[in-house]
């Protein structure tokens, strides 16, 4: 199985060159290639799923390690890799497929799905590459096609909103860059799991504090952790709504919450600075951005503020995991808040890519995205008003959602790991996301009907409203992730890739 | 008893689920599926009570997969989370569930116009029928929060905004209902954090230590703002004013009270260990929902909204039976709970076949109606006289428990036993207070001269009179054969035995009344009928012409006279002491002050991050 991880890469790599090459022949081909593309990645990747080894190791190029010394580039695939996988390629199959009629009021869509497959492909080269230069490479792939798409409406919010996100995420790749250049002078490899070797048999130093920072610094930007988010709302909001979907549903955790979770879990060793360090980010972020939502009129600039609030809610649970374990506390409270950590990441892609198709659906049709000048969509849309609703009460932990499980988890993980705080704030958060998704739909969705021309402003069409039904099926489909065998398939194997090192190292320098 | 949970529980909610699929012109065809469910799960409900009950397991596993089978094994593991306690209390009120959800579709099927009709609608009454039954057979606690959750959304779906206010109200009343059970969350998260078993029924946790009184405070904010208690009672009048007469009778006027007093009765009798200061907060908590409800009712115009912060008031008489911990008071509120969801979904009924008939919604526009809408009269004037606590209605056989449970209170010793006298003035006061806005209602509606546009009107809608007049019916036998039967029982087998001093024979004295009440008609047509006289309205000896001339809320302006009572009211009207309005304040003021420092200039971002690099290099280099 191991020889079919390179097409996570190849295939969206393929179509973004493919692309804009034969359009000339055939007009539509981003529009059918894209989708299926997609299609088949996700389908490789939930084959994953269902893998008999914990660990796949690809050797690029065939370089083989000397010495035991890894000398080439290794793509591996674990349980952590496998699930943020499934997620991308889910994502990127419903917005792709989304697109196809949202792009009817763009010009150039072939650049549009050359630019997709090209983020797409990096950021399945983050998450499967074992090889932090190499991570880096992937992300800035990922990142500077983010940036492009944000700005491709090319109207002066667009390209404002992609200058601010190009600067800032350039601020980023730096630190993270200058992380990188500071490991590997003082490791001599670039390998994570040879530098965890390394590291593990130099202790700890400043020097080691400062790369830490370095990263925090970087990846938190790209995670949108306050006070590092300041690019997030702008960006989210002004990009075309699928774009809009991938940025809030995957990047920011394919190249935020993703490395993070790697590099301070599977190659640093835990400290309880450093996880303090982002148990408090995280929670400041979560309080942080839903008080910022909740009182924003802009339909996608309060769901870009709750990205920043429900990240914090992914990193609460990663936190809370990190500092037990660097105390060497209960084991089993710190499975149940990195499960509930990862948890809610999932279900946060999934239901926050559906409220950003919504938004677009919604602009589809009636041309605005501010709340006040919305109102009556239930009669006018009633699948897309549905499937928001669906999506609203995922976001905010009502039951038989999702959201309710996962936020159960990190409550209850909170709760037995003393950190009764980080609980009553993680509920406040909760009502509070509640009342601003209210607020959504008391003005967008409900009230006095705007739009009286129902044939005119009815229904999205049909590739919206699959993608959108499709997901708010999943939004309480993946409530049963919290039944046992299900979480044993899809969530524990990454669990327990991130707690025991030599999972995720043996495999590949065999240490 | 397998089978019969399973159809209460499940058959509402798969049928709900396919009558989704439905379009909406088939409206009245949807309603009688919906009825017919509703009649089978009551009859099953009627079954389940005369089985043993007991624990039980929901048994998914065993149920529907082969032994060995993946699935099998999968849901085998998720069983102790699906045990189920049948007992006493349950059995009961699963009944009044199934009673509520029957009458109510069979009265929506003819009172729903399509404007105020929710999308759905009876796909939610089904869910909610369902999910009410399974939260209260539900034994382990996250299984009752998954069910209780449920409720919360089917709560919102059953009201449409199809206006901003009617938005607001039904915006409002989500997010306090789903604050209340993120609350409640986290009390579970403490209780499981203490190692207490999950199970409601194995729970006893004593109330001697902050976090446990903690854990108890949240899981009681559950309770009460689902009931409607006060403070946390405020979506109640907004929903009932706004939300269509079968929502409002479906969901704060029963099922809400039933689930939220339910959940109370378990807090109070099983789950915790009550200690001295609780029982006096809680006993303040009640008393002043009371009162502080009931004059609120005294002021409105609205008929509905009246009826809304009745559906408040008559809680606080539950919550002080329960927090009397004998089993007296709770035989109380328990009988009060089960006879406040029949008079108040009653008269929302009956305000919703006024409303449908007039499509007026204020007393001061209506009058009269006594003689056009003679069933809807009757009813009212039952449901009325019981809520007021008239005997030998219903309503004073479960008001007169609860006082005697506050005279018997008064012997303990404790510093809430010693105030004994002020819970019974005040119960007693709040009683006749709900008396005077009753009579408001009523006369408002129903008496005085009619006015000529609705001489027309008839009472031909028999899906909405016989679900009035069925409710009247159960009003008074509960009533006339309250100390006979109902008490010893239906009641006592829930709260234990008990007996209490105040004589009370309610046969004996439905009887009586009932004598008095021929005896005065006797009295009435044989020597006074000839002697009566109408006249047209007056004032001064001149002719009064107002169509509408019998103002009945003209009586209670007296009220706005007391300076003290003006400014209250006046500051409640400004929505000054709703919690709600005071957390939005609050949260808003907060996303202010923190929106002021995104200004959208770029090296003020820039600044920010090296900030954040910089204290971070700070704190730990």
């Amino acid at each position: 199985m191991s020889a079919l991880i390179p097409f996570f890469v190849i295939l969206p790599l393929a179509g973004a060159f493919a692309i804009p090459v034969f359009s000339g022949y055939w007009k539509n081909m981003g529009k059918v290639l894209t989708p299926i593309l997609m299609l088949m990645l996700l389908a490789l990747s939930v084959m994953f799923f269902f893998r008999d080894s914990a660990v796949f190791v690809y050797y690029v190029g065939g370089w083989e390690l000397i010495n035991g010394v890894p000398v080439g580039i290794q793509f591996v695939v674990d349980g952590l890799s496998v699930l943020m996988l499934s997620i991308i390629n889910m994502m990127a199959f419903f917005a792709s497929f989304f697109s196809i009629s949202y792009l009817k009021k763009f010009t150039g869509d072939k650049y549009f799905y050359a630019l997709f497959c090209l983020m797409v492909a990096g950021m399945n080269g983050v998450v499967i590459t074992g090889d932090l230069f190499n991570m880096f490479i992937f992300l800035e792939i990922a990142v500077i096609s983010s940036y492009a798409l944000v700005a491709f409406g090319i109207e002066r919010e667009e390209l404002e909103a992609s200058f601010k996100y190009q600067v800032l995420g350039g601020l980023a790749s730096l630190l993270v860059l200058l992380g990188i250049v500071v490991l590997y002078w003082k490791t001599g490899s670039l390998n994570i799991a040879d530098i965890s070797r390394v590291l593990k048999q130099e202790g700890s130093s400043p020097s080691l504090l400062f790369i830490q920072i370095l990263f925090i610094a970087g990846f938190g930007l790209k995670a949108a952790m306050i006070p590092f988010h300041a690019w997030l709302p702008d960006a989210h909001s002004s990009a075309p709504a699928p774009i809009s979907a991938m940025l809030s549903g995957v990047l920011i955790k394919a190249v935020g919450v993703y490395a993070i979770m790697r590099l301070f879990f599977n190659m640093f060793e835990l400290t309880y600075e450093m996880s303090m360090l982002i148990l408090v980010i995280g929670t400041i972020s979560m309080v942080g951005g839903v008080f910022l939502a909740i009182g924003q009129w802009d339909f996608k600039r309060l769901l870009a503020y709750h990205s920043i609030s429900q990240m914090g809610y992914v990193f609460l649970g990663l936190g809370m995991g990190m500092v037990i374990l660097s105390v060497n506390g209960n084991k089993a409270v710190a499975v149940m808040a990195i499960a509930g950590g990862l948890y809610h990441m999932v279900n946060h892609a999934v239901f926050k890519g559906l409220l950003f198709l919504n938004s677009g659906a919604v602009e589809y049709k009636t041309g605005t995205r501010m709340l006040k000048e919305l109102g009556g969509l239930s009669e006018n849309m009633p699948l897309t008003s549905t499937s928001s609703f669906g999506a609203s009460m995922a976001i905010s932990g009502i039951p038989p959602f999702n959201g309710f499980f996962s936020k159960l988890l990190i409550i209850i993980a909170a709760v037995q790991g003393q950190f009764y705080l980080m609980a009553a704030l993680a509920v406040l958060v909760s009502i509070i996301t509640l009342a601003s998704f209210m607020k959504v739909h008391r003005y967008a969705f409900s009230g006095n009907l705007r739009f009286k021309d129902l044939k005119k402003f009815g229904e999205a069409p049909f590739s919206m409203l699959f993608s959108m039904l499709v997901l708010a099926g999943l939004c309480l489909l993946l409530s049963l992730l919290i039944i046992p065998v299900f979480r044993d398939i899809f969530l524990t194997p990454a669990v327990n890739d991130l707690m025991n090192l030599l999972n995720y190292s043996q495999p590949i320098i065999g240490v | 008893m397998m089978r019969e949970v399973y159809i209460i529980i499940f058959l509402p909610v798969i049928v709900g689920i396919i009558l989704y699929a439905v379009p909406r012109k088939y409206f009245t065809a949807k309603g009688i599926v919906a009825s017919l469910v509703a009649a089978v799960s009551l009859f099953y409900s009627c079954r389940l009570y005369f089985t043993d009950g007991g624990m039980m397991n929901l048994g998914l596993g065993q149920k529907f997969f082969s032994e060995g089978s993946q699935m099998h094994d999968l849901l085998v593991q998720a069983e102790s989370f699906t045990m189920l306690n049948v007992d006493s209390l349950a059995k009961l009120i699963i009944i009044f569930v199934g009673l509520f959800t029957l009458l109510v579709s069979v009265y929506s099927i003819g009172y729903l116009l399509p404007r105020i009709r929710p999308r759905s609608f009876f796909t939610y009454v089904l869910i909610t029928a369902g999910c009410s039954n399974g939260a209260v057979l539900a034994d382990h606690m996250l299984l009752f929060i998954f069910f209780w959750g449920i409720l919360g959304i089917t709560l919102y779906k059953l009201i449409k905004g199809y206006n901003s206010v009617t938005a607001a109200a039904a915006k409002k009343t989500f997010i306090l209902i789903g604050a209340s059970d993120g609350i409640m969350i986290l009390g579970l998260a403490i209780l499981w954090r203490l190692g207490y078993p999950l199970s409601i029924s194995a729970m006893s946790v004593p109330t001697t230590s902050l976090i446990t009184v903690i854990a108890f405070v949240c899981l009681l904010i559950g309770a009460f703002t689902k009931a409607g208690a006060f403070p946390f009672h405020t979506w109640v009048p907004d929903y009932a004013t706004h939300a269509s007469a079968s929502s409002s009778a479906l969901m704060p006027a029963s099922l809400d009270k039933l689930l939220g007093i339910y959940f109370l009765a378990r807090l109070f009798n099983s789950m915790f260990i009550i200690n001295d200061w609780i029982t006096l907060a809680v006993l303040v908590i009640g008393v002043s929902t009371i009162i502080i409800a009931v004059m609120m009712a005294l002021a409105q115009h609205d008929y509905k909204r009246l009826l809304g912060y009745h559906a408040v008031s008559q809680v606080g008489y539950m919550v002080t039976g329960f927090a009397l911990g004998t089993p007296l008071g709770v035989a109380g509120g328990l009988f009060h709970m089960f006879n406040h969801a029949l008079y108040k979904s009653g008269l929302f009924l009956a305000a919703g076949h006024v409303e449908k008939h007039t499509g007026k919604h204020n007393i001061e526009d209506l009058g009269g109606l006594s003689k056009v809408m003679p069933l809807t009269f009757f009813s009212s004037i039952i449901f009325a006289l019981s809520i007021s606590g008239i005997p030998p209605l219903n309503g004073f056989a479960s008001k007169w428990l609860i006082y005697q449970g506050i005279v018997e209170f008064g012997q303990g010793s404790g510093i809430a036993n010693q105030l004994w006298i002020v819970w019974l003035a005040l119960t007693m006061f709040g009683s006749a207070l709900t008396l005077a806005s009753f009579i408001k209602f009523l006369s408002g509606i129903f008496m005085g001269p009619l006015n000529p546009t609705y001489k027309t009107l008839r009472e031909k809608n028999y899906f909405m009179s016989i679900p009035q007049l069925v409710l009247a019916v159960i009003c008074i036998g509960l009533g006339v054969f309250a100390s006979g039967w109902v008490i010893p029982k239906v009641i006592q087998s829930v709260s234990g035995s008990f007996s209490y001093i105040g004589f009370w024979e309610s046969s004996t004295v439905s009887l009586l009344v009932l004598i008095s009440i021929i005896l005065g008609l006797v009295f009435y047509l044989l020597l006074f009928k000839k002697n009566i006289r109408v006249e047209k309205p007056f004032i001064l000896g001149e002719p009064n012409d107002t169509t509408s001339s019998f103002h009945a809320g003209e009586f209670f302006k007296t009220i706005w006279g007391n300076s003290f009572l003006n400014s209250m009211y006046k500051a409640a009207e400004k929505k000054y002491f709703d919690i709600y309005e005071i957390s939005r304040g609050t949260v808003l003021g907060i996303s202010k002050a923190l929106s002021w420092l995104h200004l959208g200039v770029l090296p003020v971002y820039l600044i920010w991050i090296i900030a954040g690099l910089l204290v971070m290099f700070i704190i730990f280099l």
